[in-house]
């Protein structure tokens, strides 16, 4: 008994240690935000001499970092949501009605399911370019919108195994397809409604290919960007990089937080984007 | 990759009460014409984000044609050549290619013992699972940043002030040496990645009947004759999508380098998506682009599709 109790006191040493040493460049990021320019550089993992503020007042002072915020919202909230309701919409209508034709579109979208956004940047660039859609937020949501089809597939793996005598009940009961869709389908897929849109969410406020390709002006700018131009204004002051950088994870930490259980259970469904 | 767990063989039984069933759950014409309504955005969406702009990139790769003048005049394969002969686009060819291998190989190495260590109970067990994780969450653009100012070759940067401090050695160019600075972007995206993926193991190791590992112990099997008699051929479902994450998403890296190293020192660091950004939007070239587009997305197609069939094999063996 003594050697097991032993082992699980070693093995908790142990990984402790290592996650420690994996957690440390989070560490290094917000305690540097309390810190000024020559204490950082002279001990840059030491706890500061005097705890300072200033770097968060001046990064919270500054209105771009909420106009950010306000920005990456706007394109996240819209592209998951339309993102969900084209795949569900589709995802519906496969299941309902399977026969020769949606079972050649299915295969068909497993193009739109493997194609990465690099394929398509170039000429959808030159395309939005001529609808004055580049630089425009808008123009970020199209873009986003091709994850739809990767929402379709996980739906619609989701709802073959629902009971159809659900919707059957329903229809006998006189519920149009209209009614089925948004009364009974929705609220039952609401489990994977919530993975998906957690997956997809994490990718469009992460991404920084696209807002990096399709904006330019800085009023635009999504908070990944952002902190990107950051970099370039202070190059010497890291303290006040390291500020807007902390702020910039905060709401995806809280976030992750909150969505844990459904990461995880996304990852047993088997597919994942990354 | 569509689900892996998903039961097939329910329903099976009875394929025509099922059809019946199904033409009624249909309804009249005109549900089944609000019914076809249903896939016209998702059809719209494929034909105007994928079909259009795939065809499109395929015929200007063939042109050479640019954001400067309209037109377009058909060349042939000199395109293709002219990527296969431009030291920026393969090295950007050979960085991209070395950090999916490498990452793939990597982490797959690392997350499965990480994976098994983390399902035992010891004391702290969610707090480190949290950290481990935790790498997976913010954006791979704003981490970039971050170990750039980490790695820095400067004297002042921190690995380096950390080395000279406690061990006295001298600066390390670390992402001003070609071989250094591949190494270190690497390394980064392991550090990313490697929680990410242990936690998809654990998923599929908790999944395992803890029956199998008693039954081995009273024949006396070693812990790690269990291991690869029981956990790793167990694991196989897993190893597949974690793969063919990794791997996929090595090829569409860009993020990182970007951040990182902004593709240095010279074109070390390099990769297929800068390149395409760089030459397709920032020069104009879009003949240029587009057929390393092409390439590209033959590369991609190619191991989705493969990995797609062999998921579909392991799946159906699994079953």
């Amino acid at each position: 008994m003594t050697t097991a109790l032993w082992r699980r006191t070693l093995l908790s040493i142990g990984m402790i240690a290592l996650a420690l040493i994996i957690g440390v460049p989070l560490y290094y990021i917000v305690i540097n935000t309390f810190k000024t320019q020559a204490d950082m550089v002279s001990s840059p993992l030491g706890l500061p001499e005097t705890w300072s503020f200033a770097n968060w007042s001046s990064a919270l002072g500054d209105m771009s970092i909420y106009q950010a915020f306000g920005n990456t919202l706007y394109v996240t909230v819209l592209a998951v949501l339309a993102q969900l309701l084209v795949g569900a919409m589709a995802a519906y209508a496969m299941i309902i009605a399977r026969n020769r034709t949606t079972r050649i579109l299915g295969s068909l979208l497993l193009v739109g399911f493997i194609i990465p956004p690099q394929s398509t940047m170039i000429p959808l660039y030159r395309t939005l370019v001529g609808f004055e859609l580049v630089d425009s937020l808008n123009g970020l949501v199209i873009m986003y919108m091709g994850g739809a089809i990767f929402c379709f597939f996980l739906i619609q793996g989701y709802m073959r195994t629902l009971p159809y005598e659900v919707i059957e009940a329903a229809r006998i009961d006189g519920a149009g397809t209209n009614q089925i869709f948004w009364r009974i389908v929705l609220p039952l897929i609401k489990p994977i409604l919530v993975t998906v849109g957690v997956f997809q969410t994490m990718w469009v406020w992460n991404d920084f290919l696209l807002p990096t390709v399709f904006l330019s002006s800085p009023q635009k700018e999504t908070i990944v960007l952002q902190v990107y131009s950051a970099v370039s204004e202070f190059t010497t002051d890291w303290p006040a990089f390291m500020t807007i950088t902390v702020i910039a994870l905060i709401p995806m930490v809280i976030f992750f937080v909150f969505t844990q259980r459904h990461i995880v259970s996304g990852l047993l469904a088997g597919s994942v984007k990354g | 990759m569509t689900t892996l767990t998903t039961p097939t063989s329910s329903g099976a039984s009875a394929p025509t009460a099922r059809k019946r069933r199904r033409r009624s759950v249909e309804g009249g014409w005109k549900q089944i014409t609000i019914n076809r309504a249903f896939l016209i955005p998702a059809i719209v969406v494929f034909v105007f984000l994928f079909v259009v702009p795939l065809l499109q990139g395929l015929y200007w790769s063939f042109t050479d044609f640019t954001g400067y003048s309209p037109e377009a005049n058909f060349i042939g394969w000199d395109n293709y050549v002219q990527i296969l002969n431009d030291p920026s686009m393969l090295s950007g060819l050979t960085f991209t290619l070395l950090f999916a291998v490498g990452t793939t190989l990597l982490v797959t190495c690392l997350a499965i013992p990480l994976a098994v260590q983390l399902n035992k109970a010891f004391v702290g067990r969610n707090v480190v699972r949290s950290l481990w994780f935790f790498p997976a969450v913010p954006s791979m653009a704003i981490l970039g940043l971050v170990w750039s100012y980490i790695l820095s070759p400067l004297p002042s940067g921190v690995l380096n002030t950390l080395l000279s401090n406690w061990f006295g050695i001298e600066a390390v160019s670390w992402l001003s040496d070609n071989t250094l600075a591949r190494f270190s972007v690497i390394m980064v995206g392991v550090w990313a990645q490697t929680g990410w993926h242990a936690v998809l193991y654990l998923a599929y190791l908790q999944s395992i009947p803890q029956e199998y590992y008693e039954v081995a112990k009273i024949d006396g099997a070693s812990p790690r004759q269990q291991f690869f008699a029981i956990t790793l051929p167990l694991l196989m479902p897993a190893m597949v999508v974690s793969s063919f994450l990794l791997l996929t998403n090595g090829l569409k890296v860009f993020d990182l380098p970007y951040t990182l190293t902004n593709g240095g020192p010279g074109f070390a660091t390099y990769t297929i998506t800068q390149s395409l950004v760089v030459t397709g939007v920032g020069q104009g070239e879009y003949g240029l682009s587009s057929a390393l587009a092409v390439m590209f997305t033959v590369a991609v197609g190619v191991i989705g599709f493969t990995q797609l069939r062999i998921t579909s094999r392991i799946g159906r063996r699994f079953a």
